[in-house]
């Protein structure tokens, strides 16, 4: 049966996002992702608070990226609340995104093999071992906790291209696929299948999560506009040949870039079309996401991840999801 | 023997805590829902003490929001968060003298 997650972005203080969390447990959330932003309040810090207010939601970052916080930071962090939370700790691991790393004068270098490394020596110190390890990116000289991890703590790699995807099925125990439409999901799917394959794992040993952007609403209208800024970011940040699969306009997606980058928010909002808004969101009242969620579920996702801006209003947004569809899903 | 005054926190909470008590069983979940509403909604996040914001969400997660003791800190903090609109929740709910002993709490603060 599939389980849902939610993602919620620490831009606001960490008794809304704590509210909607308790929220999100209560009404049939399996998993909470919270994102990893240096310019957005700390992470660790909000997964804390989650830890203490909530009882049964498994959680973790969603996700963080190697460069920006070292890979035995990480570790340290992940495993400590994992001893707050025993066994409802996992963590969301990606490449991260290059403008913001260049804010902060980082480089993405070797992405792939930074995964690769950055998840060794994440595993190998959390199951307690003195690393020493000479990657091409990382290099640890004998890094140990003083402390007793308690190991065995799931990793979830984040994707998009190809490439990464099947690494991600390869070393992942589960996999967060940033993509919304059926056709984006299903080529990613195979990509993760192949590195499943690959790693001689069988498919049910690695959970498969679509990372959304999701916008519900009784009135469709009220769902599009909550949607309309993020896949406005979305369209602007996407290569041509992702735009040209889904048949939107290079020319507009230009328009709306130029816009954003001016801060002409109207401008910018005004030209996302209705197919921008289909190829890059799950959005719609509560019976079309069933229908949407469902088409992606036959690509083999075990997990669908609700993200920004999830509604108009979250609280009632959060209630939609879980009276109308988690309830479908489960009966 | 001596007399502990009685600090500025606590009196307050014990007028918005007397309100609570006045409030008809029937009323409480409506408003401990539009309390929710206003307090998440609201811009004016800085103005949550953060002692406060605990406590809600200490009584949310146990399913004790309504509550007197929850009701009483979801209305505090509305009423420290959007105080006008606080009152106007309770004048949709019929509430009438809640709402002006609401007014007479507010002004102190």
């Amino acid at each position: 049966m599939v389980k849902f997650g939610i993602e919620f972005v620490p831009r606001e203080p960490y008794w809304k996002i704590i509210y909607y969390a308790i929220q999100a447990e209560k009404g049939g959330f399996s998993n909470l992702w919270i994102t990893d932003h240096f310019n957005n309040r700390n992470v660790y810090v909000t997964l804390t608070a989650a830890a203490i207010y909530t009882n049964k939601i498994t959680f973790g970052p969603g996700v963080t990226n190697p460069y920006m916080v070292n890979p035995v930071f990480t570790a340290q962090a992940i495993a400590t609340l994992n001893e707050l939370a025993p066994g409802r700790v996992v963590l969301g691991m990606g490449a991260g995104d290059k403008t913001t790393l260049e804010s902060v004068g980082v480089e993405m270098q070797k992405p792939l093999t930074a995964i690769v490394e950055a998840v060794d020596i994440f595993r190998k110190i959390t199951s307690g071992e003195n690393v020493i390890y000479k990657g091409e990116v990382f290099k640890t000289a004998g890094a140990k906790f003083l402390f007793k991890p308690k190991g065995g703590i799931p990793v979830y790699v984040g994707a998009q291209g190809p490439k990464m995807l099947e690494l991600a099925g390869k070393i992942g125990d589960g996999v967060l696929i940033n993509a919304c439409h059926p056709k984006d999901v299903e080529y990613a799917v195979n990509c993760v299948k192949e590195g499943i394959r690959q790693a001689s794992k069988r498919l049910d040993e690695v959970d498969i999560a679509a990372y959304t952007s999701f916008s519900v609403h009784e009135d469709i209208k009220k769902a599009n506009k909550a949607a309309v800024p993020v896949v406005s970011f979305i369209v602007a940040g996407s290569p041509p040949q992702v735009l040209e699969r889904h048949g939107i306009d290079v020319k507009k997606a230009e328009e709306i870039k130029e816009a954003l980058k001016a801060n002409d928010w109207g401008r910018a909002f005004s030209g996302v079309t209705p197919e921008m808004i289909s190829a890059f969101s799950v959005c719609g009242t509560p019976d079309m996401c069933i229908e949407r969620i469902a088409e992606l579920l036959k690509s083999g996702i075990s997990q669908f991840v609700v993200g920004s801006p999830i509604g108009a209003n979250v609280r009632e947004a959060i209630n939609l999801i879980s009276e109308k569809i988690i309830h479908h899903f489960k009966t | 023997m001596v007399k502990l005054p009685v600090s500025y926190e606590r009196r307050i909470y014990m007028d918005y805590r007397k309100l609570v008590e006045t409030i008809p069983v029937a009323k409480r979940e409506p408003l401990s829902n539009k309390l929710i509403d206003l307090v998440l909604s609201s811009k004016n996040d800085e103005k949550m003490p953060n002692q406060l914001a605990n406590t809600i969400l200490h009584h949310w997660q146990n399913d004790i929001l309504i509550s007197e003791s929850g009701l009483t800190a979801l209305l505090e903090a509305a009423a420290l968060l959007e105080p006008d609109k606080t009152i106007e929740v309770f004048t949709q709910l019929e509430l009438a003298s809640c709402a002006e002993q609401l007014k007479e709490v507010t002004a102190k603060t």
